[in-house]
């Protein structure tokens, strides 16, 4: 990739308003040392030779052949928003329609910490970029029910909250045109679909529905319509007039249309054999597919998931503990951008509980051996490396409601978890986990290396199925015809079962 | 004669051994303490001293309390078995969790030491409509209904503790069902239970059994 596609995935962004195709010429950055790719001919036209001796190239142009130091003296004004990383994802392999008048489409995976999205030329099936941040309904509370609390509670701001969030979504397109594509206005024109998928809080919101639907007991099972009521006034205020705004309905209370999305990324009908699927968050959500039907639940994961809810805990950003391993007579912690540790995102927390664990530190019951105030500190000289034990317990809870509702499927189901062919983990906090430590705390099921799978964004991909396949309605049906929703409060050994899987024990067959 | 077995039993649970707990029983009663002294002498004191340790910490372990209290619950039941006369129950409750409310947990902590302290529970579940709570208790000749709600609008919603609450005034059973409550919510405002007309509430198991065991009497009073 060139160094501004890294850049933009880094999120320390050069300026650019063509595509990176090297015409505005806006995207310079100084060389300092290494090897690179050598100057383009639209480097020779937008670079002087007074500066192209510098060392200033264009970084859309340019690519490396080695470790290498670059300056961007001038980058972009800081942004929500930063590139995904797709570069893995295989090609999707869809007939090119007919779509002259409006080929662009949006995918949406609005979720309750952040939004992802793409854009597309669906003429030419080709993304064109795709962007993640942060959703700034993040403010308003936690965690999902928060939010609905706080929206309840002032239901005159309701059209805001709603506001809040469309306009998250049009800035983070809008950034793509203008970074990726150069125009603004004539592309907005042209954009004939956005799908949006979700949790069930947000598509109520962006939907500018008002939640309470989310309360009923009797909608806990049951599809829940996010159909906006607004829709003109909604193309409008994104200027896009010809674009059908599609909100996929939340296949229950709990269970968003990002799920879905999820279930139809990794194509979880297609297999033979019987396949677990887990996306970890605020709200996990497990399904099982046993070759005829599509278990679906949904469980509380609680802050402990997403880092932030941690007294020591972070998102992924800079400072954040990912991992931590095991040195000669320390743990080694690895901490983003090498910085002082500020505290643990998920995936680091997830590495001490298990280290911890291992080496007697913690015992069975999530108690310390030698209890402190103060927790345990990975590192004595850093208060911020403690693994305390509310958090530990936060933990427990979390892991022990995941692993209940997959042995609760498992047995619906009749099946073992030696059967599994795989187990996928979807969701952002599976990317950078740590398996086999992951394991030893029993957060995911033990099983072989070779079955799981980890694919995150799976919604965004889901997503974009949905926006490109020709068939993509009937796709739908088919899996909401395969699921059935299964609450765990209908059955009282799901308690019994939490409660055995809140000891730091690796998750087998028949525990 | 019992301070070394609560302390061997509790270290047991609080290990969450449970073989280990039913151990400690055992070689009590090999050594002549009855089924009726293991509950009252060994596994109430213990449960309190538990409590009192789980709430004095300020990093309160949740996961610890649902554990403790689910094998002081199955050791109670295989004590009560072996009862040399039926166990003399002190009341009865009904207890279920609020209209729209899923969450069985904290209901289940409460459900254990009631069954402890002799006090006979009838568990409706979860998602209990506020006639059934009701009918419940009338049909049961119980003394006390109990409602579990975590969140905050099962707590204060129209269809849960105020709607038992009208019912009961409505057909005139004030005086023989007490009404109680528990969950989240009441622990983040302590004047919340009478607000949604409670007569009780209680921010841990034990004290809920205290509590209601107190209803219990001043209703058969």
């Amino acid at each position: 990739m060139s160094v501004r596609i890294a850049l933009d995935i880094a999120g320390l962004r050069v300026r650019a308003a063509c595509g990176g195709i090297a015409t505005c010429g806006a995207c310079t950055i100084q060389t300092v040392k290494g090897e690179f790719s050598s100057f383009t001919l639209s480097e020779y036209q937008k670079i002087s030779a007074e500066d192209r001796d510098l060392g200033i190239r264009l970084a859309c142009q340019l690519y490396l052949h080695s470790n290498a130091e670059v300056f961007v003296e001038n980058p972009a004004p800081e942004s929500n928003w930063k590139s995904l990383d797709l570069s893995t994802w295989p090609a999707y392999q869809y007939p090119k329609p007919d779509l002259n008048k409006c080929p662009y489409a949006v995918a949406v995976d609005l979720g309750t910490t952040h939004i992802r999205l793409s854009f597309w030329d669906r003429q030419q099936q080709t993304r064109i970029a795709s962007r993640h941040g942060n959703n700034p309904q993040v403010a308003l509370g936690e965690d999902v029910l928060t939010r609905l609390d706080v929206q309840q509670k002032r239901s005159e701001d309701l059209q805001s909250l709603t506001e809040i969030v469309r306009h998250a979504i049009i800035e983070g397109i809008r950034d793509i045109l203008a970074r990726d594509i150069g125009e603004i206005k004539s592309i907005l024109d042209k954009v004939g679909l956005v799908n949006i998928v979700g949790n069930t809080a947000m598509l109520a919101l962006v939907s500018g529905q008002d939640g309470s639907q989310l309360y009923q007991p009797e909608n806990w099972e049951n599809h829940i319509p996010c159909l906006p009521t607004d829709l003109s006034s909604w193309q409008q205020s994104w200027r896009m007039p010809n674009a059908e705004i599609s909100v996929q309905p939340a296949l229950a209370g709990f269970l968003g249309s990002d799920i879905l999305a999820d279930l139809i990324a990794i194509d979880i009908v297609q297999h033979s054999e019987p396949v677990m699927m887990a996306d970890f968050g605020t709200n996990t959500e497990i399904a099982l597919w046993d070759g005829k039907q599509l278990l679906l639940t949904s469980v509380p994961g609680g802050p402990a998931f997403e880092g932030v809810g941690l007294q020591n805990g972070l998102c992924a950003e800079e400072g954040a503990i990912r991992g931590v391993s095991l040195g000669d007579n320390s743990f080694v912690l690895d901490v983003i951008a090498e910085q002082t540790a500020k505290g643990f995102c998920a995936s680091g927390f997830v590495d001490a509980i298990a280290l911890l664990r291992t080496n007697g530190e913690i015992k069975l019951s999530g108690r310390f051996l030698h209890p402190s105030p103060d927790g345990y500190l990975l590192d004595k000289s850093n208060p911020l490396t403690a693994v305390k034990a509310g958090d530990i317990d936060a933990f427990q809870r979390a892991k022990a409601a995941t692993a209940a509702a997959m042995q609760q499927l498992l047995e619906l189901a009749s099946i073992n978890l030696d059967e599994l062919s795989e187990l996928w983990i979807c969701g952002a906090f599976g990317q950078h986990l740590n398996l086999q430590n992951a394991q030893v705390s029993g957060l995911i099921p033990t099983m072989e290396r070779s079955k799981i799978k980890l694919f995150g964004n799976a919604a965004l991909s889901g997503c974009e199925k949905m926006l490109l396949a020709p068939d993509s309605e009937k796709i739908t049906e088919k899996y909401r015809g395969l699921i059935r929703v299964v609450n765990l409060s209908n059955y009282t050994e799901y308690d019994e079962s939490f409660i055995n899987h809140l000891r730091l024990q690796p998750f087998v067959r028949d525990e | 004669m019992f301070d070394a077995y609560i302390k061997d039993y509790n270290e047991a649970v609080f290990e969450i051994d449970k073989d280990a707990a039913l151990e400690v029983v055992e070689t009590a009663i090999q050594q002549g303490v009855t089924p009726e002294q293991v509950i009252f002498n060994i596994i109430i004191p213990s449960i309190e001293e538990m409590m009192a340790e789980i709430v004095e910490n300020a990093d309160t372990n949740l996961a610890q309390h649902f554990l403790t209290a689910q094998i002081a619950s199955e050791i109670t039941e295989k004590m009560l078995a072996k009862f040399t006369v039926p166990p003399e129950v002190i009341g009865r409750v009904i207890i279920g969790t609020a209209y729209g409310d899923l969450h069985s947990l904290g209901k289940r902590i409460v459900i254990g030491c009631l069954k402890s302290m002799m006090i006979d529970v009838i568990d409706l579940g979860v998602n209990i409509k506020a006639e059934d709570f009701v009918d419940a208790a009338v049909a049961q000749d119980a003394q006390v209904i109990a409602i579990s709600s975590m969140m905050v609008h099962t707590a204060t919603g129209e269809d849960g503790s105020l709607r038992v609450r009208s019912i009961l005034k409505e057909r005139d059973l004030e005086n023989q069902i007490k009404l109680v409550v528990g969950g989240a919510p009441y622990r983040f405002d302590p004047e919340l239970y009478s607000k949604v007309g409670a007569d009780s509430w209680a921010a841990d198991g034990v004290t809920a059994s205290k509590k209601i065991k107190q209803l219990i009497l001043e209703v058969k009073a």
